[in-house]
């Protein structure tokens, strides 16, 4: 029983970075497990994804020319770490409400940004074969000219940032879990469809276009492209300027409802 | 010695201006080492009070306290202060047994011996060892309570709340289940336990509270409850189907009815006039069965709710 007693002398309130790491830490061992089943079959879906993307797009064209290509893998990156955060994760969410279970993770006394930041780590673990997967295929199959430069990981970090954050934001002030399966539904849709992300921003209509210098998807097509390649991507620094934006709003509104009691 | 009690004050929430208040000006306090029953017909409010006490939902009005520290001003310090057993199934389907309970016990702050050592104790005491390496996917709903309970309490803090935990047990576990919330009180935690089981109540906690409709309507141990019924025994007429509610004479009082199941009290000196009187619904083909015997907590339970508990 001593044990116990000990638990019951509970300490002054606990903050500080030590609290915050062991919340973090914790909470990562605790989401490895409850989705140990599933981390492995979607890293592998998101490479086969990645890999797919390239290949099945190329199927379009005759014959590649190497820009097309580079277009193709830098897009099939940006979607596969969008989809996580924006996609996976919200519906991982959805079925935890829809379960009942999602009262008994809120009520744990882990700080809301330590839950955060390791549900983001989780997030790039799943993602990262995507990426891998994506560029690897270009290589092989389209001889694709990369020149893979150090901007590319605050390009993808930023990305995924953006992603998972948007994602959690939408996933936990949206009650209703089948409403965040349409939200999820129609994210895929104008993302996949009609946004400027495996192709120039030109091939759209000019207010489509328009629309997208405001949203965050042809930019994060945009800073990948430019750590992947040289000398497609122009003015990158209005697209870092954008995304941040986006990332930097997403992650505020996260936290509040995070924080949020109904 | 600090002050380490549990303190709710006129607790008040609304879930919206044309819904009726789910919970209306309730007021309680449970000192450490007290097992505390909050009782109350589906729908009383019961969930909504223990919500507000974890932070996941916000209080209309009033506050809830425990010792110095304000937990609706901050809701991350009620929950390092409190555990919390939600009355939903558990997010363990991927979780060996032991694994859900120590993982539960390091994020609430237990180190990794002692984490191990309770975990051990719990899996003992409650009789699970057959399913320490099963995984939660593969257990049946009683099992699955019993491991979110040990999640609950293998590292308890100064609250333990239980919204419903002997759901699905089986009987012999469920005594296993009391003797260790029981236990939890004897190493100094208070608890909070929501149940729809009065006579289980009855036996294990040391006070208690009735809800209904959102507000509470009686406190105490279960024998100051019963103490308006001393004298009374109970007359429970069990009636013949698509039979009206019978007359009933001057000395039966009404408590409640159930489907069949008429539930009513008789002074002491009147016992055997209401046999006589149960005896002739029967010859009159009105009731199928009687049972007459002494008043439990169950019987408070129904004269102050209107409803009759599940174990009848
Ligand atoms: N999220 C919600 N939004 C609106 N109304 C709610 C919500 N949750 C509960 N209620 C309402 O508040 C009242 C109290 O519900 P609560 O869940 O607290 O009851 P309870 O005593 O726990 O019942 P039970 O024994 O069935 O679990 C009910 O009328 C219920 O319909
Ligand atoms: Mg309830």
């Amino acid at each position: 029983m001593t044990a116990v007693a000990d638990s019951v002398r509970v300490p002054a309130r606990q903050r500080g970075a030590a609290f915050w790491l062991h919340g973090f830490g914790s909470m990562l061992r605790w989401e490895m497990t409850r989705l140990r089943l599933l981390l492995p079959i979607t890293a592998l879906v998101q490479t086969f994804t990645g890999a797919g993307l390239v290949l099945g797009i190329g199927l379009f064209f005759e014959e590649m020319a190497p820009r097309i290509a580079l277009y193709l893998a830098s897009g099939a990156v940006v979607i596969s770490l969008v989809t996580v955060g924006l996609v996976m994760g919200p519906q991982l969410v959805a079925q935890q409400r829809q379960e009942g279970s999602y009262d008994f993770i809120v009520s744990m006394p882990v700080p809301r940004s330590a839950s955060l930041a390791a549900w983001l780590v989780l997030n790039s673990v799943v993602a990262l074969p995507g990426i891998v997967g994506a560029v690897l295929v270009a290589i092989w199959r389209y001889d694709a000219a990369f020149h893979v430069s150090i901007v590319i990981v605050p390009a993808t970090l930023l990305t995924l940032v953006a992603g998972v954050m948007m994602g959690h934001a939408y996933a936990h002030s949206v009650p209703e879990p089948l409403m965040v399966g349409l939200i999820s539904q129609v994210l895929i849709f104008v993302i996949f469809g009609f946004s400027p992300i495996s192709y120039p921003v030109e091939n759209l209509p000019d207010w489509l276009g328009t629309l997208h210098r405001y949203l965050p998807f042809m930019h994060m097509g945009n800073v990948v492209r430019d750590g992947l390649t040289d000398g497609l991507v122009s003015d990158v620094g209005f697209s870092y300027g954008v995304l941040s934006a986006w990332t930097l709003a997403a992650t505020l509104v996260a936290v509040v409802v995070a924080k949020r009691r109904g | 010695m600090d002050d380490w009690v549990f303190r709710v004050d006129e607790l008040t929430k609304s879930y919206g201006d044309d819904a009726p208040l789910a919970n209306d000006g309730i007021t309680l306090q449970i000192r450490p080492g007290e097992v505390y029953g909050l009782l109350g017909p589906n729908g009383a409010g019961k969930s909504t009070l223990v919500k507000q006490v974890i932070g996941l939902l916000e209080p209309t009005k009033g506050s809830i306290t425990i010792g110095p520290y304000d937990l609706v001003a901050d809701p991350d310090h009620a929950r390092q202060l409190c555990s919390y057993l939600p009355q939903a199934q558990m997010p363990i389907a991927s979780f060996k047994v032991r694994e859900a309970i120590e993982i539960a016990g390091s994020i609430r702050g237990g180190g990794g011996a002692d984490v191990k050592r309770r975990t051990n104790e719990l899996i003992e005491a409650l009789d699970l060892g057959e399913w320490r390496d099963t995984l939660g996917a593969k257990l049946s709903g009683g099992v699955k309570r019993l491991v979110g309970f040990a999640m609950t309490s293998v590292w308890p803090g100064k609250l333990v709340i239980l919204d419903e935990p002997t759901n699905d047990v089986d009987p012999l576990r469920r005594r296993m289940l009391w003797a260790e919330i029981r236990r939890l009180g004897e190493a100094g935690t208070a608890v909070l336990l929501v149940t729809h089981n009065v006579l289980e109540a009855e036996k294990s906690v040391d006070r208690l509270a009735i809800i209904n409709e959102g507000r509470l309507i009686a406190e105490g141990t279960s024998s100051s409850l019963k103490a308006t019924d001393s004298g009374s025994l109970r007359l429970q007429v069990m009636l013949a189907p698509g039979t009206e509610t019978p007359a009933l004479p001057e000395f039966v009082r009404f408590e409640g009815r159930v489907g069949h199941n008429l539930v009513s009290a008789i002074t002491e000196s009147d016992a055997s006039a209401g046999i006589a009187w149960a005896q002739r619904l029967m010859a009159e083909g009105l009731a199928e069965e009687y049972a007459l015997g002494a008043t439990t907590l169950e019987d408070a339970y129904i004269r102050l709710t209107g409803h009759v508990s599940e174990e009848l």
